[in-house]
């Protein structure tokens, strides 16, 4: 089962996967990232999880090497969906903390402006 | 009659002379004719026995008068001649002297007479006192002269004279022997002469007498003939002695008669009958011993007796005779009577033989038999007329037979063509058509020469697709519906082989056609070869039945469209299963769980699942041939299209056996990421298959990918080379996965694991898929056995 990699062209810091990622398609998402984190810093990055199947460690290191990539400089990576055979492989590696996990990305952005505010608010 | 004939020749079946129409005419009638024929010659032999008996007495009896007639008609005229005298005597009364003239007058006219007299009466009223009686008689050649009134001869007392004085009557004395004058047997004729007296009266004048010498009696007799048969006498009347001389041949006949005569007592018979005035008698057996007739008569002149004497035997000898002739006839006319019916018999019987031996010899075989051809109008004509009918129209009747066995044959044969060609249509068995990884196996049996049930199967890509077919009927019209359905299927998968489509367009292209409003039943699959999973949608056809590598068989939980060709538009819906290795997917038709026994119970879907249930593995071929057998040898008969086919999945490097508590398979992988993957799919098939479920599949699946990656890795790193397998077993209760390779000793468990709370930065990346291992399995445990890494992994089946 192969994995689809969609980036909305309108949205592009969100990367829906579809399918398996695991050891034969985590490198297909390493290229993505690749060219998508090779850019300018993104401030946010959601992973869309909501027709993900599978994932392996090798995919759990592909969202983990994401987030090195961009939390260290304030971004966030979040994930938007997960089905539950997912959730309970991402939570055993605890790759991403609860609070990055989202419904749907209209919930990612209403915490981000929440979080936006309330540090402007704590200036 | 003909019941007593009938009951006489079933008394003699045997008999050879029965066997024909002839014989059996011939014996009946003669039956009939023959007492017939003895009786009337019995009676006729008998009638005219009696009848010449009557003629031969009456014959005799005449003879005997005749006789008596003769010697009357000889002795006559002596008498009248001596009447005469007398008369002249009497007339002229001539003078005594010319008596001697008047005697010799009668020597002269009879020469029979011995010796002639005239006496004259003295006494009474006689003309004389003076007896005269000159007496003239032969003696040598010459006339003797005797005077009898000479001396004392007082000749008016001797008989001679007185006899006939006193009766005044022509009397014949008895015989007597003149010893003086003749010295031989006399008689003497005495006619009284008379003379007339004035008062008109008559007184006796003398006695005229004329002597005849008995020898001339005896001559005279003897002389007379007597006829063929029989003997005769002339007899004196009663006297003394009796004089009795043999008429005719007597003397010689008396010699050649069997048993010696009593002449004394035949004579004395006939004085017997002439008393009681019967002519002719048959003399008593103390008379003639030989039965004899005596016919007796008395003479008018001498007062003798003529006495007859005829043999029976001599008088019926004629009788006798003549029977005979009748009875030689008899036999000739009977000889050729029955040469008569014999011929009637034979020209009746020989034509009926002829039209027998003709037709006797029709058989089966045989029946340009040749009739005779003869014009008759009888019953044979018509019977010939019939039989020649008869084998003219069997004949015509044979060759119409032939003629349509011919085109029977040629039925049979197009037959065994279409049925050699229907079965080419069938996949082929090589190991070419299907993909490497698939064992499939089948048979189709149909109920006639061509039928209407159909399987095919192709190798589509890494996909085997496989459908099978039942027609709504079998024989021709089945075949060739079927024959459209396979080049549709064929033509129609090529495009898009996903079973529920392929049926939609299957059934929208066959129902366009069909006139003939037949449905097909059809189930249709499509087996991934790599990943063991299944689609499949049906027709209205029977579910799959499915073996597990332990035995147990399920029946494919399929929901059926309708049958195709029934409905214009229809939808099918698709089926998913997996098919583990090991595992065997059987389809079949109606015709294998609807095969008849005798006492009709059918074979049935419970005697399918357990015939395969007991099947020593799940191999095609072998599960193929035992369905096949059961119902040939359970004396099932299909009475309908039969048609298997069994797949199996069995990836070379996957070999799956049964354990106490469930079955193992044993996967070889390559030791790459494809290999991995491969293992993947090995382990969705055969968890999909034993229900496990899908999280628990993924999880499993996850187990593997993580534990499997890491060996690769680190085998990958040595080259590549070595040996990894993976076994997955499947009990009940747990699943158990066990991981080996021979890379160098490498414990994964032993490992740190890495720090999950660390900020993202300090995060190490790596180890993760052991952390998953450990938190996903119910136990995990390492082991190095023969230079092995053995990691094994346990896990809790969960349930829905």
């Amino acid at each position: 089962m192969p994995l689809k990699i969609v980036v909305e062209p309108s949205d592009p810091s969100t990367i829906a996967l579809v399918g398996r990622l695991d050891s034969t398609t985590a490198p297909e998402l390493d290229a993505v990232l690749d060219r998508v984190l090779g850019s300018s810093g993104k401030a946010r990055l959601a992973f869309d999880l909501s027709q993900l199947e599978y994932i392996s460690s090798a995919g759990v290191r592909c969202i983990v090497r994401a987030r090195k990539a961009i939390e260290p400089r304030g971004g966030k990576v979040a994930v938007l969906n997960p089905q539950p055979p997912v959730r309970k492989v991402l939570d055993i590696v605890k790759a991403i903390p609860h609070g990055s996990i989202f419904k749907d990305v209209a919930e990612l952005d209403d915490y981000l402006d929440a979080m936006q505010k309330k540090v402007r608010d704590g200036e | 009659m003909r019941d007593a004939t009938t009951a006489t020749l079933r008394r003699w079946p045997r008999a050879a002379v029965f066997r024909s129409i002839r014989g059996r005419l011939l014996f009946s009638i003669l039956l009939v004719a023959i007492p017939i024929y003895a009786g009337a010659l019995y009676m006729s032999y008998q009638a005219t026995q009696s009848r010449l008996e009557d003629r031969a007495e009456r014959d005799a009896d005449e003879l005997a008068a005749r006789l008596a007639a003769g010697m009357d008609a000889v002795i006559r005229p002596i008498e009248g001649g001596i009447r005469t005298v007398a008369a002249q005597l009497e007339e002229i009364d001539p003078p005594r002297s010319q008596y001697p003239a008047r005697i010799r007058g009668i020597l002269a006219a009879w020469p029979d007479v011995y010796g002639s007299t005239i006496a004259v009466e003295t006494g009474g009223s006689g003309a004389s006192t003076q007896p005269v009686a000159p007496y003239l008689f032969r003696r040598a050649d010459a006339i003797a002269y005797s005077d009898l009134a000479l001396d004392s001869y007082a000749y008016r007392e001797l008989p001679w004279y007185r006899r006939a004085a006193d009766s005044r009557q022509p009397v014949w004395s008895l015989p007597y022997f003149d010893a003086g004058g003749g010295e031989t047997w006399m008689v003497t004729y005495s006619v009284p002469f008379f003379r007339k007296v004035p008062d008109d009266g008559r007184v006796l004048a003398g006695v005229v007498t004329a002597d005849l010498d008995l020898r001339w009696l005896r001559k005279t007799a003897g002389s007379v003939p007597l006829g063929p048969a029989g003997m005769g006498w002339l007899a004196s009347p009663q006297a003394a002695q009796t004089l009795v001389t043999p008429i005719g041949a007597t003397a010689d006949r008396i010699n050649n008669f069997d048993t010696a005569l009593d002449t004394e007592a035949i004579r004395h018979a006939g004085e017997q009958m002439l008393a009681r005035k019967v002519t002719l008698t048959l003399l008593p057996p103390d008379v003639s011993a030989q039965p004899a007739y005596l016919a007796v008569r008395n003479l008018q002149t001498l007062d003798w007796r003529l006495m007859l004497l005829l043999p029976q035997a001599e008088l019926l000898a004629d009788a006798h005779a003549l029977l005979r002739r009748q009875l030689w006839l008899g036999a000739a006319g009977l000889a050729v009577l029955i040469a008569a019916i014999s011929l009637v018999a034979a020209a009746i019987s020989r034509p009926v033989h002829a039209l027998a031996d003709a037709v006797g010899t029709a058989s089966e075989d045989n029946l340009a038999f040749r009739l005779p051809d003869w014009q008759r109008r009888d019953e044979l004509g018509v019977l010939t007329d019939a039989l020649r009918r008869m084998r003219d129209s069997l004949q015509k009747h044979i060759r119409l037979r032939a003629e349509s066995l011919a085109a029977e044959a040629r039925l049979e044969y197009e037959l065994q063509i279409a049925a050699s060609i229907q079965q080419s249509m069938l996949p082929k068995n090589q190991s070419a058509a299907v993909p490497a990884a698939v064992q499939v196996a089948a048979a189709l049996l149909p109920a006639k020469q061509v039928g209407g049930d159909l399987y095919d199967y192709f190798d589509s890509g890494e996909h085997l697709l496989f459908a099978i077919a039942d027609v709504s009927d079998k024989g021709i019209p089945a075949a060739l519906c079927m024959a459209r359905l396979s080049a549709l299927l064929k033509m129609l998968a090529v495009t898009d082989p996903s079973p529920d489509r392929l049926l939609r367009e299957l059934n929208v292209r066959f129902e366009q056609d069909n006139d003939a409003c037949m449905f097909v039943t059809l189930g249709c699959g499509l087996l991934n070869v790599r990943t063991g999973k299944v689609l499949y949608a049906s027709a209205g056809h029977e579910p799959p039945l499915l073996r597990a590598r332990d035995g147990t068989v399920r029946q494919m939980d399929v929901e059926n469209g309708p049958a195709i060709g029934i409905e214009s538009v229809a939808l099918y819906p698709l089926v998913e299963t997996y098919l583990a290795p090991g595992d065997t997917l059987v389809v079949f038709t109606d015709g294998v769980t609807e095969a008849a026994a005798q006492d009709g119970s059918q074979f049935g879907t419970d005697r399918l699942a357990a015939l395969l249930s007991d099947s020593g593995d799940g191999a095609p071929d072998a599960l193929v041939r035992r369905i096949v057998a059961a119902i040939a040898a359970n004396g099932f008969r299909a009475s309908d299209d039969l048609t298997v086919l069994a797949i199996s999945l069995s990836p070379s490097t996957v070999t799956a056996h049964q354990t106490e508590l469930g079955t193992n398979w044993h996967m070889e992988l390559e030791i790459s990421p494809a290999g991995v993957a491969q293992a993947q799919l090995w382990l969705r098939a055969i968890l999909a298959a034993r229900d496990v479920t899908p999280d628990q599949i993924s999880e499993v699946e996850l187990i593997a990918e993580e534990l499997l990656t890491n060996v690769v890795r680190a085998l990958q790193t040595r080259g590549g080379a070595g040996g990894l397998s993976l076994d997955c077993a499947v009990t009940p209760a747990e699943l158990v996965l066990t991981v080996r390779d021979d890379g160098p000793q490498f414990d994964p468990l032993a490992h740190k694991s890495p720090e999950l709370d660390s900020p993202i930065d300090d995060r190490d990346v790596g180890g993760l898929g052991i952390v998953i291992v450990r938190r996903l399995a119910d136990r995990c445990r390492y082991a190095r056995v023969d230079g092995r890494n053995v990691m094994e992994i346990r896990l809790h089946r969960t349930r829905n």
